[in-house]
């Protein structure tokens, strides 16, 4: 028995030596002889000779200047790789295609084609029915509670504002303890359903949204008031319009652009998907650099031409563009943007 | 879309032909060796063992093993090449982890990125990597000396040496040097800092500065090829196999692949070639490659060419009448109203946690190969694949025999194809014999102890946490497929496969988390015991059931003998397979992935 037990140890012994220290060692050695930029995780420059990120490793664009990467369920944080884990059937797989989509999609057939339908699902949403009946904010919130929870938790001005309206409606308060008496304190995202219902009472074909005026001391403040138009709108209500419109022709959006990548960090996205976006990206470069739209799109898209490749040379799949090297190249052609 | 799953499954086999002769000749020994390693051989060998003495020898290396893996891990804190200060993991993610990779299960209740520093990586992975890996080969090599009546099994010891320093690692050296030079890093610096293109674009510093990325790297390259050719498939980021440095290209995705199946592909021919019944072990082999053809062809139907049923129309509306106790009349009218679909195009199919470099169909494929040869690197989300496709690598974990892992893929076909014969025997009305050997009610009854051992370490620990907090509080998604969740921890736990629905909150982090997942701790034991159970009891059982067989004489082979390289014997090979599995599993599968793709979609919210 302490036989086997000295050999176990000696081969354990072994084993740590050669794979822990030699094998290691000897890739190490190989990689940074021949293969130095990748052993060191693919750095890229940027026009000032600095790491600009990594070709492997995907990184936010906001500007519309920039083509954008797929949505990452990680923030893009590379010392920790997620993805979205949302199961086809779960609502909010769907709601976060949905809010992606609503400011971007347009007709795609009918008087209106080529048009948003951003500003219909505003017009739609004041008129304040849904499915036949009134009360839109209301019935989303009853329809999806946990969305309408996520909403007053999302941010300390939307908790502060239920206070502050639960403190104006005790009443509606009270009823709610009365129905929920496990709940005697009720804070602000249990509320969330009923201050929704109580809110859309008193503010027909409004969401309560974040606006930005001048204070009186001349310095831009932000609130919560109840609006009638703007994003959260066109995010929050586009699939219950949707709903409402099942028989609107739209222009399909890239299946890559609304969906996360396994790792949350796909430096890639489909030929098509940057074609999509190529309008936007060349109208802003055209814009900041004072140069003729039609020419630069010409440009902008031989830098896509030339940057795009299949896997196994059309094999397996369809072209994929580097995010990261193509704006690289923009930046470099056109320099920074406004 | 088919060209990328058959080329990879031809490259294997064509691989698998020669390395399976070098596979038997190594284990025969018939090889020469320069003087130096012959040492390190001498010095490991204890002389030859009978298969009570091969069996201690190896329950005590895994101790030895359990106890260097659970040292490496709690020192983190102190040990060099951990400039992000990495802490000390919780006591009890520390004992699964070790388990987990002791047993070439990889399933990981961390995430590398996060919770491992270098030195961990390196003298805890690559050893549990090579040597896991070994543990299973060595057990189906005394399988086969037993079986063939040899005079010893041969030496534990020696057996490892064989497989770690002849085997795996010339591979590996090659297979690295390709990793490298596609894009994976080969660095023992932690993480490297750029500032992004669009400054600010990752938001700002407290301090007003733009916050600059920060990207996790290490020795990736020398990681990789051993993590797959040993089918362990511990990813070194979170995300596995879909990272990209992990897999940075289409070849190194189709590598991947190629390197998972490698050994199982070959282990079963050098089962037919050592016990000279090759004709046998092709036959095996077709059947194991029929089921793995189905689990590929069934993924990539239903989630390649297959939109995601949560984005799509569903025009009718569909009204159940179902019972109800406060229901008028105990019946309740359920209706699922018509949906619009969204405007996405999927002709790629279901995208939702896919990569775009591997190619159009290579998320749905790797699903299913690395569930069919218990790797359990994953290169897309499993949690988001289509209810139905999910079924493939389900299917993969609860038969785990459409060539399993590294030998024991091979031993768990090994007690199908007794009782195959058993049942045949039975039905014919003649003592079944399984190469030339009676199989007695000893023999079967430690074959149904190792086939029993999964279906219930899968299905009574999952109805225990899909019916308490345990389980409850951890899911992800809401309806069936957080039932799905649960199902599938315990059943990769079981399969030591390792793959992961990897919504399951099971994640408890650090030992001082202040936020850890709430029932991390319960999943964290509850996962780590049924993976040693359902390890070492279907390793030991068909050890000592091939000792049994072994040691009876040699029938002679007569009019009456149930051929087994025959087409009759395959298909009653794949009934036997398809029954006992369909028996087991069905109603579980109806609860979760079934319910999924026929119930509500969308669901909650």
């Amino acid at each position: 028995m302490s036989h086997y037990i000295s050999k176990s140890i000696l081969l354990l012994v072994f084993t740590v030596v050669i794979a822990c220290i030699i094998y290691p060692g000897a890739v190490w050695l190989v990689g940074h002889a021949f293969f130095p930029f990748q052993a060191e995780g693919s750095l890229l420059m940027g026009p000032d000779g600095q790491p600009v990120g990594s070709k492997l490793i995907a990184q936010p664009f906001t500007k519309d200047e920039y083509f954008q990467p797929r949505p990452s369920a990680a923030s893009y944080d590379a010392s920790a790789s997620a993805s979205s884990t949302l199961a086809p059937s779960n609502y909010l797989l769907r709601n976060r295609v949905a809010t992606m989509l609503g400011p971007i999609v347009k007709y795609r057939s009918g008087p209106k084609a080529a048009q948003l339908v951003a500003p219909d699902v505003e017009t739609w949403f004041q008129q304040d029915r849904y499915q036949g009946n009134p009360a839109i904010v209301a019935q989303w919130a009853d329809l999806h509670n946990g969305l309408a929870t996520a909403w007053v938790g999302a941010d300390p001005t939307h908790g502060s504002y239920v206070d502050s309206w639960a403190k104006m409606h005790p009443d509606v308060v009270a009823n709610w303890i009365k129905a929920n008496p496990s709940s005697p304190q009720p804070k602000a995202v249990d509320l969330a359903v009923v201050f929704f219902e109580n809110f859309s009472k008193e503010n027909p074909g409004r969401f309560p949204s974040a606006v930005t005026r001048p204070g009186a001391d001349g310095k831009p403040q932000n609130s919560i008031e109840p609006v009638k138009d703007g994003l959260d709108i066109q995010t929050t209500f586009f699939d219950m319009w949707r709903q409402d419109h099942p028989d609107a022709d739209l222009q399909n959006a890239p299946g890559d652009m609304v969906t996360t990548s396994g790792s949350g960090l796909d430096p890639h996205i489909t030929l098509e998907n940057a074609e999509f976006q190529l309008d936007r990206v060349a109208a802003k470069w055209a814009a900041d650099t004072k140069r003729e739209p039609a020419q630069t799109r010409n440009e902008i898209e031989q830098i896509l031409q030339a940057n795009a490749s299949a896997p196994f040379a059309g094999l397996a799949g369809e072209k994929v563009v580097n995010v990261l090297e193509v704006n690289l190249e923009l930046r470099k052609r056109y320099g920074a943007p406004n | 879309m088919w060209i990328l799953p058959i080329s990879m499954l031809v490259v294997t086999v064509l691989l698998a032909i020669p390395l399976s002769r070098y596979m038997t000749a190594i284990m025969d020994g018939k090889y020469e060796v320069p003087r130096f390693l012959a040492w390190f051989e001498q010095r490991l060998n204890s002389g030859p063992q009978n298969w009570k003495q091969y069996t201690a020898s190896l329950l005590i290396f895994n101790t030895v093993l359990f106890v260097f893996g659970f040292i490496v891990l709690a020192l983190q804190p102190w040990m060099p090449l951990n400039p992000q200060h990495k802490g000390l993991l919780a006591p009890t993610t520390i004992f699964h982890t070790v388990v987990s990779f002791m047993t070439n299960t990889d399933v990981q209740h961390y995430s590398g990125d996060v919770h491992f520093s270098n030195f961990t990586q390196i003298f805890f992975a690559f050893t549990m990597f090579f040597l896991s890996a070994s543990i299973g080969f060595c057990a189906l090599t005394m399988i086969i000396r037993a079986l063939r009546s040899d005079s010893s099994v041969g030496n534990f010891f020696v057996d490892m040496w064989r497989v770690v320093v002849y085997m795996f690692l010339p591979i590996c050296f090659v297979l690295a040097i390709v990793f490298v030079q596609q894009g994976s890093p080969m660095t023992f610096k932690s993480f490297r800092q750029v500032s992004t293109l669009e400054a600010g674009a990752m938001g700002t510093l407290e301090n007003g500065q733009p916050k600059p990325q920060t990207i996790v790297v290490g020795p990736l390259a020398a990681f990789i090829p051993m993590k797959q050719l040993g089918t362990n498939g511990g990813g070194f980021y979170g995300m596995n196999s879909a990272h990209p440095f992990e897999n940075p290209t289409a070849l190194t995705n189709f590598l991947s692949c190629v390197a998972m199946m490698l050994f199982p592909f070959g282990l079963v021919l050098m089962f037919g070639r050592m016990l000279n019944r090759l004709r046998h072990a092709w036959l095996i082999f077709g059947v194991m490659m029929f089921f793995m053809l189905g689990t590929v062809v069934w993924a990539i139907y239903f989630d390649t060419l297959t939109p995601n049923p949560g984005l799509t129309a569903h025009p009718i509306a569909r009204t159940y009448q179902v019972s109800g106790t406060n229901a008028p009349g105990g019946k309740q009218i359920v209706t699922l109203p018509a949906v619009a679909g969204l405007p996405v195009d999927q002709h790629l199919g279901n995208l939702e946690g896919k990569e775009m470099r591997f190619g159009t169909s290579a998320g749905a494929t790797f699903a299913a190969l690395t569930v069919d040869v218990t790797d359990g690197a994953v290169n897309c989300e499993h949690d988001s694949l289509n209810p139905i496709a999910g079924l493939s690598p389900y299917a993969g974990m609860w038969l785990n025999c459409f060539f399993g892992g590294k030998g024991v893929g091979m031993i768990n076909m090994l007690l199908f194809v007794v009782i195959g014969i058993f049942v045949a025997g039975q039905m014919v009305g003649r003592t079944p014999e399984y190469l030339g050997k009676k199989i007695g009610g000893r023999e079967m009854k430690l074959a149904m102890i190792a086939l029993l051992v999964h279906p219930i370490m899968i299905l009574i620990p999952t109805g225990i946490f899909a019916g308490t907090s345990w389980g409850m509080k951890a899911e992800n998604n809401p309806g069936a497929h957080g039932f799905s969740e649960i199902l599938y921890q315990f059943s990769s736990s079981s399969a030591n496969n390792g793959s992961a629905f990897d919504g399951l909150g099971t994640v408890y982090g650090f030992n001082d988390n202040p936020n850890p997942a709430p029932m991390g701790r319960q999943w964290d034991i509850a996962s780590g015991l049924v993976i040693l159970i359902s390890r070492f009891l279907p390793i030991i059982a068909p050890m000592a059931m091939a000792a049994f067989l072994g040691a009876k004489k040699s029938s002679p082979f007569g009019l009456g003998t149930l051929r087994d390289d025959t087409s009759t014997f395959a298909f009653l090979l794949i009934g036997t397979i398809v029954i006992i599995g369909a028996l087991l599993f069905l109603p579980v599968a109806a609860l979760g992935p079934l319910a999924e793709h026929w119930g509500p979609l969308p669901f909650g919210g």
